[in-house]
């Protein structure tokens, strides 16, 4: 540890201050953190787009009851309560959406946060005696799923670490990525003195073979450190500059090996507990959007990956359970929505078996995360409604079939997407190939009749995350 | 001891008995044909049929003898006779129309019952129509419609529609039918702790009761004509114990205690108190019956609610 005992006990008290804080917003209900992760395309960009422009209009969301009851008043953007964090660019977003030529967003780099202030008639008879509207402060915070990933290197030393890390790099699907890296790390020897060219050079491969997996066709997720693919404002700090190294018990002080555990130290409390003390910890809700369709059209590794992502993802929201989370402390999260989006690419009876699909990936850690007390619920749906469910005519048979404008094309077309599983174990080994879901993108015309943009279960997934708080 | 597991048949599977037992309860399954009475039913028939054919004849006759005495006499006589078949017919048909408009509201209620255990996605959209369908000629309805026409997209399962058409279609309506019984149940109250007699009591009771029938059956389904209030009625008394109103032990108990408490106090405002809830009771099971679809868990209308309303009454001036 960097850190000396005054550090700590200063970092515990200003946690101590902020879960009070927190406690009092919750108790007072007038304010609620809601953070929205997910992997990299798994639109979150649009997921925010869309609550907002659905809370500002209130028109499409009738499943919410404080909408389909009539108690809520308005809603509107406010000023955000951090000033050093970037404001989530709303304007723009959806100008890009309802553009005469429509496209989605770009994809989040970073934190950025946004406040929306909704009044409501209060339900409770007692409460709308004491006042007739109140008000509900939603702070919608959204960061890159990378980050949350980061979490579980918190529980780790540098060689448990670069164990899992190497050995993942050599497993399949990653082997043909990691061959310069991992030729380069055998080369070495992690006893030998300390350099800092060596150390930049193993770090610049290590990133490329994270660029790669990222952007290879499997859509690998599992990458730490994530913040090597986004570095934000520490683009070549030395907390940037270490990669895992086979471990060798020989390497003394002043080794490479000593150099990367202390930079890997140093990744871990500058960046990762920074990143938790700062934002997650605060946070009351969370949703976290997986495109489990793409998983599914990479085949078996691709499914693999998501399972492993999904697990790292989880173990941050274990709460109470003595672990080191608890040693972070503060109030934490009670409700986590798993949402698999981009439900409108299969068609709407297959919508059931996707949510299904995606509770199987997380089956395990599920019951761990209700016990500790925390709420946690899987759905399916789409921020945006890019197509419509028609029926295809196949062979004499009505075939279930979506119809829109696939990406890059102009004109609609209707495809029939295949069926989704209802469980991974269903998905056999052969699963390469087997999938084939179209990419689609927005239609013109989006939000024209000034009613909120089009989606499916943005309600139903408003009314777990904020419903209670609107009562 | 050992088989060959060959020999092995799979043991039956138990959904047909679980969807069963989904299915009472709160879904008001219509009641099984009743075998014990039949006898009773061909003596009635029987006599009723022959009181037709009597008074059939017996007009004929005097027909017969009034042409007999003056053409003009019989005519305005067989006038009449027409004039009140006439009127029967259309007395008779209107009667069947509204019976069967509540059979097919219990036949929907069953429906969405089956389609929210299955959840599944397709089957829930003919019969939201359907229920939209009742109310497409109520103007006060008309913006309801739209607004449920409006929020339905081709993405919503069928538990999901169902939801919506709660919300949206039904939810005006609940609300107008707990006024109602809110207002009966008051009305019975104030009536019977002023009343002087007991006869007085009774009478009130009953009549105030059969108005709340058919304003809550006009209000959900249609106005249920003669035949479907008795029917009601009947279906009434049998399932009172059945449904129970999903209130919980406890809160019968505090119903109980709550008029006990009232009771020390005057023992005529707790008779009172009593008659009232008793009114509320049958008011919130003629919601159910009516209601085109089962109460979801979180919309059922709470007999509680109505106590607490009722002991606030002593306490308001106005």
């Amino acid at each position: 540890m960097s850190r000396g005992l005054i550090g700590d006990l200063g970092d515990a008290g200003q946690r101590a201050a902020d879960g009070l804080a927190q406690m009092a917003n919750r108790l007072a209900g007038t304010t609620l953190r809601l953070g929205v992760t997910g992997l990299r395309r798994s639109g979150k960009t649009v997921f925010i787009t869309s609550v907002l422009n659905n809370l500002l209009l209130a028109g499409r969301l009738p499943l919410l009851e404080a909408v389909s009851g009539g108690r809520l008043r308005a809603a509107r953007l406010e000023p955000q309560p951090d000033p050093a964090v970037p404001r989530f660019d709303y304007e723009g977003h959806l100008a890009q959406l309802m553009a005469p030529h429509p496209g989605w967003p770009q994809a989040t780099r970073a934190v950025s946060e946004i406040r929306i202030a909704l009044r409501f008639t209060p339900r409770a008879w007692l409460r709308r005696q004491l006042t007739s509207t109140a008000t509900l402060t939603l702070d919608i915070v959204d960061y890159p799923g990378e980050w949350l990933l980061d979490l579980p290197m918190l529980g780790q030393d540098y060689a448990a670490w670069s164990r899992t890390m190497l050995d993942l790099a050599a497993g399949p699907g990653r082997a043909p990525l990691s061959r310069a890296f991992l030729e380069d790390v055998d080369t070495l020897d992690p006893a030998g003195p300390a350099d800092e060219s060596t150390a930049r050079r193993l770090a610049d491969r290590y990133t490329a073979y994270l660029r790669d997996c990222r952007a290879s066709r499997v859509g690998l997720s599992l990458l730490q450190p994530g913040r090597f693919l986004e570095p934000g404002e520490l683009e070549g700090a030395p907390v940037l500059t270490f990669a895992p190294l086979p471990p060798r018990a020989a390497a003394g002080p002043g080794s490479l090996q000593a150099l990367m555990a202390q930079r890997f130290e140093a990744y871990k409390d500058k960046v990762v507990r920074r990143f938790y003390r700062e934002h997650f910890a605060r946070l009351d809700r969370q949703v976290v959007l997986v495109d489990v369709l793409s998983a599914l059209n990479a085949g078996a590794p691709g499914l693999a990956d998501l399972e492993r992502a999904l697990a790292a993802t989880l173990e941050s929201f274990r709460h109470g359970s003595g672990g080191w989370l608890g040693w972070l402390g503060g109030a934490s999260i009670d409700r986590v929505l798993f949402a698999a989006t981009k439900a409108d690419h299969v068609a709407a009876a297959q919508h059931a078996h996707l949510a299904a699909l995606l509770e199987s990936f997380l089956a395990g850690p599920i019951g761990a995360i209700r016990f500790s007390g925390a709420e946690l619920r899987t759905l399916a749906l789409a921020s945006v409604k890019a197509t419509d469910t028609v029926l295809a005519d196949w062979q004499g048979q009505p075939l279930p079939s979506v119809q829109g404008i696939p990406l890059g094309r102009d004109r609609p077309v209707v495809v029939f997407p295949g069926e989704v599983p209802a469980s991974h174990h269903e998905i056999g080994a052969d699963a390469a190939g087997r999938f084939n879901f179209t990419d689609f993108r927005p239609p013109p015309g989006l939000g024209r009749d000034g009613r909120g943009l089009p989606n499916i279960r943005l309600d139903k997934a408003l009314e777990f995350l904020v419903g209670d708080r609107l009562a | 001891m050992e088989f060959d597991p060959a020999r092995a048949v799979p043991a039956p599977a138990e959904e047909a008995a679980a969807l069963d037992a989904a299915l009472d309860g709160e879904g008001l399954p219509p009641p099984s044909p009743r075998r014990r009475l039949r006898a009773a039913r061909v003596l009635a028939g029987s006599l009723a049929a022959l009181v037709l054919v009597a008074v059939g004849f017996d007009t004929a006759d005097l027909i017969g003898r009034a042409f007999a005495l003056s053409p003009w006499l019989g005519g305005v006589l067989s006038g009449l006779g027409a004039l009140a078949v006439g009127s029967l017919g259309l007395l008779a048909g209107r009667e069947a129309r509204a019976y069967f408009r509540l059979q097919q509201v219990d036949a929907l209620r069953t429906r969405a019952l089956s389609l929210r255990a299955a959840g599944g996605h397709g089957g829930a959209a003919p019969l939201m129509r359907r229920v939209a369908g009742l109310y497409a000629g109520r103007g006060d309805m008309a913006a309801a419609g739209r607004a449920l026409t409006a929020s339905v997209t081709d993405a919503h399962d069928d538990r999901e529609l169902l939801d919506l058409t709660e919300a949206t279609l039904l939810a005006p309506l609940d609300r107008a039918a707990y006024r109602l019984v809110l207002k009966a149940s008051r009305d019975v109250a104030l009536g019977t702790t002023l009343s002087p007699s007991a006869l007085l009591d009774t009478a009130l009771v009953l009549w105030r009761t059969m108005r709340l029938l058919r304003e809550v059956a006009g209000l959900y389904a249609a106005r249920p004509g003669l035949l479907g209030s008795a029917r009601l009625l009947r279906r009434m008394v049998t399932n009172m114990g059945i449904a129970g109103l999903a209130e919980s032990g406890d809160s019968l108990v505090a119903e109980a205690l709550g008029a006990g408490v009232v009771g020390a106090v005057s023992s005529r405002l707790a008779q009172g108190l009593v008659n009232g809830l008793l009114v509320a009771r049958i008011g919130l099971t003629a919601m159910h019956l009516c209601r085109p679809l089962p109460f979801a868990e979180d919309r059922r209308p709470r007999l509680t609610d109505i106590r607490k309303a009722l002991l606030a009454l002593p306490k308001e001036r106005r």
